[in-house]
């Protein structure tokens, strides 16, 4: 088995040690400056310098040098989400998207929009993605053995006559900087919640405005999405996103297990609710029993003067 | 507006999966087979309406494709209301293998300037499907896209030495960045749902498509099968955690459980809001959220 | 008359709401060869439907003939029951007949999705040409204000026909567009709540005494917290919908939350046993036509019929809540006078006529005359608060043992209850006058 983990500009994709420690510390980097990127990976690394991200290219390039490679597993990183299908066609192999566990006999993936789980034997050779954050690694400080790989993908590969040859991919114009508002919040480190505890749509917006103060992403419960205040890939809990931010800030959520199931490990929370005895009261580092929109409106109020 | 140059009028392709039924079942779930439910996801939807919006811009005709059993011309007619003009079903079982499927989309749309698809289908949600079909063209792919530039796109036309049509778009990466990304054509992209919101179909369209012709093209025998499955519950998978640091047992208990570690874990006071915000911005500072 | 509208029209009919009424007359129409469109708001007929649970389909027979063979039933009705509740006392009334349970059948219990969508396909089997997802908006009148055809929320939204059937369930806002409604009191409306509550097949067979596919109605008096209204609950496969319908100013009045009453309702010693350990699949609510007759709204105007609900023909009178009935005879009678009309090609309100005439002619009408003062008197204080109290504390001191003392004689036992209940016996004779009349 053998981890393929496209990088980019020196930063290893979220997953990428996860993709590696189920391959048993075999991977190879592809991309920009991979030398740079190692992080902390262990065991065996094979590096590939391969410029800009090309999924069309690459793919093809990848399919002959990866030939012998039985399994080759990628981080569900929405990079490895891209060249893994592509290899996988390239290489003519069956393909697993987002599995939660791979092994050489077997491979499990989520189906039914994560509400089962199918278990299947593994055929000989095929690519898999691995779903980011299943799996976790155990970190260690041991030094990998790096070496080059034994091929690379260079500009010559895409010119006619080269082996991605005819396998156009999109141009990068731009990369913009991560904004906390659109964050996926499965990767934000820092989130406000909303529940029914808030009156109307536009006390929903300033719990926007004070994530935006707190640097935070915005998160709401069912009863807040179904209202349409805000879309659906917001929705913490475990019919929507899994989060597992440091901190978490709960205006009248009253912490249902459908929700705080889908809450991680926050290191801090602070929970705003009338109701002093309600589970998410209970979760609470700091608990405080107010009106959860006044305090809203009062928080921003002292956070705009800068007193923050 | 701006037509493409071309010999052949432009088309732009749009995949739409037709999925049996999106909701669990369960007393008031809908039965097996029931088409009541049935539909396409609204990743789907997103595309379809970029489709239309795109082909508006460039002056193309949009072709709706869907592989899926006659259930699925429901979904086609609809794709007709809302202003595709050809509506074309791949017959094939649900549930066919997306190579399979990819393989057969491929030869449909392969006249196609942009094909659109949506990010992931609602019952398998692998979404390899585009890049599968972007494979068997050999073309450009942009995958999980959060946003198409349809004006900026229609000026590349005009812009380009070539008169090549060049999509702009923004598509997610991770760590919450973004890419906006020049995609030359024939591409194929693939749409999150948020992406747009379809358009209500003309109510005399919405009449007429409900007799529009749908072309029905025949397959050959799928090639692969997926593997027979054990299906289980959702359950997490154990995850590997860290070693609690810690210099005894004791302490490494407590790292472990988190007892007594975090200072004012449990503390639950009743103040007035002006107060109370005070005490939460002490806090955050107090854990070193704010500066 | 205004002649473009008679040569450019879109379709000879529009019908306006896929539930009962509207289906029934599309189906009408459509077999009479005639160009109908059926406009409804969700996304498939029945989607947006709820109601207590039992349809009694007699009237299907005429239009389609053992309709039981393939209708989505849950079960059949082989059970109804009565019951009269005080916070700590039930009396029921039980009759069962296993004559029901076989075909012709009489009622059944059925999820209205199913229903309503099973009815539509056979209006668009017969050619109705069904567009779901499409609310209407308003209608489109000529410059004599005769209806010529109905505006819709969709872009390119407008539909001219030559005559529109408003079936648009209770609140018709179409029939008050065309001003064939009186000014509406509040106090006609009662909310229905319902829960649905999923319970193991078998577990529901034990509980209620039946098997197989025979299911079980009950009616509740009491037992609405103080809220003057009443209680049902209707088994289904495997689930069972609890529910209530709730005098409105009353609900308001006393600040209730309807769910609380279901609440109540599902806790009282007499209906827990049935529903323990269910768990909630489903909350809903909605508006129910009560006062019958006296708030039925013209019938027809230029160019218009309304029937179902949209023209109050609920039956909600106590022992009966009966509603799907009445809605698919009257759009199925809407639409054979429609039919009649369009032939003799005069759609004003005289050549619309023989609608109102098939109605006072066969049950839809009658019924309603003859239960006229049922639902003011189901509803009013004495039956809601006085009268349970009065008939369980008879009926308790009836089968108590005071043993020394003697049992009591009944009609002593009459005498006592009324005085202590504080029971005028000129109302009792008075209500019980009427009670006769509706149900006699
Ligand atoms: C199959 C299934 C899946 C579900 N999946 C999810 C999921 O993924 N995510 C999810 O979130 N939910 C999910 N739910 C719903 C979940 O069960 C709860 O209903 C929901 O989380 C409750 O949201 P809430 O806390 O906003 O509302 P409520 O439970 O209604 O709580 C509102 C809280 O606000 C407090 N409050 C009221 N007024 C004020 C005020 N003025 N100031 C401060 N506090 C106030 C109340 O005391 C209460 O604690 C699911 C349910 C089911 C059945
Ligand atoms: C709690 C409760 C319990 C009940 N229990 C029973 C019972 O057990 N048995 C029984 O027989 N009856 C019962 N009823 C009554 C029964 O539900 C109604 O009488 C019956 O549904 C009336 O049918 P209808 O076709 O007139 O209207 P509806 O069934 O209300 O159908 C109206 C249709 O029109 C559509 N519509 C509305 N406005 C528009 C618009 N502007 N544009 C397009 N479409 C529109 C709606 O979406 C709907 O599909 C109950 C009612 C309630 C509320
Ligand atoms: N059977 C199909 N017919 C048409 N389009 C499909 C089909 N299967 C997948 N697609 C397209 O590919 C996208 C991703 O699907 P999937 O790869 O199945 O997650 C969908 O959103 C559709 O646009």
């Amino acid at each position: 088995m053998l981890a393929l983990i496209p990088v980019r500009d020196a930063t290893l994709p979220a997953g990428a040690l996860e993709a590696a420690a189920e391959c048993g510390d075999r991977s190879l980097l592809i991309g920009e400056r991979v030398g740079e990127a190692l992080g902390h990976l262990v065991g065996e690394v094979h590096c590939c310098e391969a410029g800009r991200f090309r999924p069309g290219a690459w793919a093809e390039v990848l399919a002959h040098a990866l030939a012998d490679e039985p399994v080759v597993v990628l981080p569900a990183s929405p990079d490895g989400r891209d060249l893994g299908p592509r290899l996988a066609a390239a290489l003519d192999r069956p393909f697993f998207a987002g599995a939660v566990q791979v092994s050489t006999t077997t491979v499990v993936v989520p189906r039914d929009g994560g509400r089962s789980m199918h278990t299947m034997a593994a055929p000989a050779s095929f690519v898999a993605t691995l779903q980011v954050g299943v799996r976790g690694v155990e970190p260690s400080d041991a030094v990998p053995t790096v070496t080059p790989a034994a091929f690379s993908v260079t500009d010559a590969d895409v010119e006619p006559g080269g082996a991605g040859a005819g396998c156009p991919d999109a141009r990068v114009v731009a990369v913009l900087a991560p904004d906390a508002a659109t964050v996926d919040l499965a990767e934000a480190g820092r989130i406000v919640g909303g529940g029914a505890g808030l009156h109307d749509a536009a006390q929903f917006d300033q719990l926007a405005a004070l994530g935006a103060r707190l640097g935070a992403s915005v998160g709401a419960t069912r009863v807040i999405t179904d209202r349409g205040w805000i879309g659906h890939e917001r929705q913490i809990g475990t019919t929507g996103v899994v989060v597992d931010p440091d901190l978490y800030l709960a205006f009248g959520i009253s912490g249902a297990v459908q929700h705080t199931s889908g809450l991680g490990h926050p290191d801090h929370v602070v929970s705003v609710n009338t109701d002093a005895h309600c589970p998410m009261m209970q979760l609470a580092d700091l608990a405080v029993v107010a009106d959860a929109n006044e305090v809203l409106t009062e928080l921003l109020a002292l956070l705009e003067t800068g007193d923050g | 507006m701006t037509a493409v140059p071309s010999t052949a009028p432009a088309v732009v392709a749009v995949c739409l999966k037709w999925t049996p039924s999106p909701f669990d079942g369960g007393p008031l779930g809908p039965d097996e087979g029931d088409d009541r439910f049935a539909g396409v996801s609204p990743a789907d939807r997103a595309a379809l309406e970029l489709a239309l919006q795109l082909s508006d811009a460039i002056g193309a005709s949009v072709t709706a494709i869907a592989a899926g059993p006659s259930a699925a011309d429901r979904v086609l007619r609809d794709a007709v209301a809302a202003g595709a003009t050809r509506a074309v079903r791949l017959d094939m079982a649900a549930g066919s293998d997306s190579r399979d499927v990819a393989f057969e989309l491929a030869q449909v749309v392969a006249d196609a300037c942009v094909v659109l698809c949506g990010d992931y289908s609602l019952d398998r949600g692998s979404g390899a499907v585009p890049a599968f079909v972007a494979h068997h063209r050999r073309c450009a792919q942009a995958l999980g896209l959060v946003s198409v530039d349809v004006t900026a796109s229609a000026s590349s036309v005009a812009g380009a030495p070539d008169g090549e049509l060049t999509i702009h778009a923004v598509r997610r990466l991770d760590g919450g960045r973004r890419e906006v990304l020049a995609v030359p054509t024939p591409c194929v992209l693939s749409v999150e749902g948020s992406v747009a919101s379809l358009r209500r179909a003309p109510l005399r369209r919405a009449l007429a498509a409900r007799s529009a012709p749908v072309e029905v093209i025949a397959t050959p025998p799928a090639h692969h099968h997926g593997a027979p499955a054990i299906v289980t519950p959702y359950r997490p998978r154990a995850r590997t955690m860290p070693a609690p640091a810690g210099e005894d047992v004791l302490g490494r208990l407590r790292a472990l459980t988190d007892a007594g570690t975090s200072g004012g874990r449990g503390e639950t006071v009743e103040l007035a809001p002006r107060e109370a915000a005070a005490r939460i911005v002490d806090t955050l500072r107090g854990w070193g959220y704010l500066d | 008359m205004d002649d473009r509208s008679l040569t450019t029209t879109d379709c000879d009919v529009v019908v306006v709401g896929a539930g009962p009424a509207g289906t029934c007359a599309a189906i009408v129409l459509a077999r009479a060869g005639l160009d109908v469109v059926l406009l409804e708001r969700g996304p498939f007929p029945g989607s947006k439907n709820m109601y207590g649970g039992v349809v009694y389909p007699r009237i299907l027979d005429e239009l389609i003939p053992s309709w039981w063979e393939e209708a989505p039933v849950q079960r059949w009705v082989t059970r109804r029951s009565t019951m009269v509740l005080t916070p700590d006392q039930a009396l029921t009334v039980d009759f069962r007949s296993q004559r029901w349970g076989a075909p012709p059948y009489n009622g059944a219990t059925a999820y209205r999705p199913d229903f309503d969508h099973w009815l539509a396909a056979h209006a668009e089997a017969a050619g109705a040409q069904l567009v779901c997802s499409t609310t209407v908006t308003g209608l489109l009148r000529d410059a004599g204000g005769r209806v010529v055809g109905v505006r819709t929320d969709r872009p390119d939204g407008d539909l001219r026909t030559r005559l529109v059937i408003a079936c648009d369930g209770v609140n018709s806002f179409l029939a008050k567009e065309a001003g064939l409604y009186p000014p509406v009191d509040a106090a006609n409306y009662t909310l229905g709540v319902k829960e649905t509550l999923a319970l193991p097949k078998d577990v529901i067979d034990e509980r209620f005494g039946v098997r197989g596919r025979e299911g079980v109605d009950i009616e509740i008096l009491g037992g609405t917290g103080g809220v003057n209204g009443g209680g049902f609950v209707y088994t289904n496969l495997d689930t069972v919908a609890v529910g209530a319908v709730l005098k409105l100013p009353k609900l308001a009045a006393q600040r209730r939350r309807p769910e609380e009453i279901i609440a109540g309702l599902k806790s009282h010693p007499a209906i827990a046993p049935l529903v323990e350990g269910a768990e909630v699949k489903e909350y809903s609510a909605h508006l129910i036509p009560e006062a019958g007759l006296s708030m039925m709204p013209r019938l027809a105007g230029d160019g218009m019929l309304v029937a179902g609900d949209a023209a109050a023909m609920c039956l909600a009178a106590g022992i009966w809540l009966e509603g799907v009935n009445f809605a698919m005879a009257s759009g199925m009678y809407a639409g054979r006078a429609a039919v009649e009309a369009l032939r003799a090609g005069d759609l004003s309100t005289a050549g619309l006529a023989g609608y109102e005439r098939r109605l006072s002619s066969t049950f839809v009408l009658r019924d309603h005359r003859k239960l006229r003062r049922a639902p003011s008197l189901v509803l009013s204080d004495r039956v809601q608060h006085v009268y349970p109290e009065l008939i369980t504390s008879v009926v308790e001191r009836m089968f108590r043992v005071d043993n020394p003392a003697p049992k009591p004689g009944l009609r002593r036992i009459v005498r006592d209850e009324t005085k202590r209940l504080g029971v005028r016996t000129r109302d009792l004779v008075r209500d019980g006058i009427d009670g006769l009349r509706s149900f006699g």
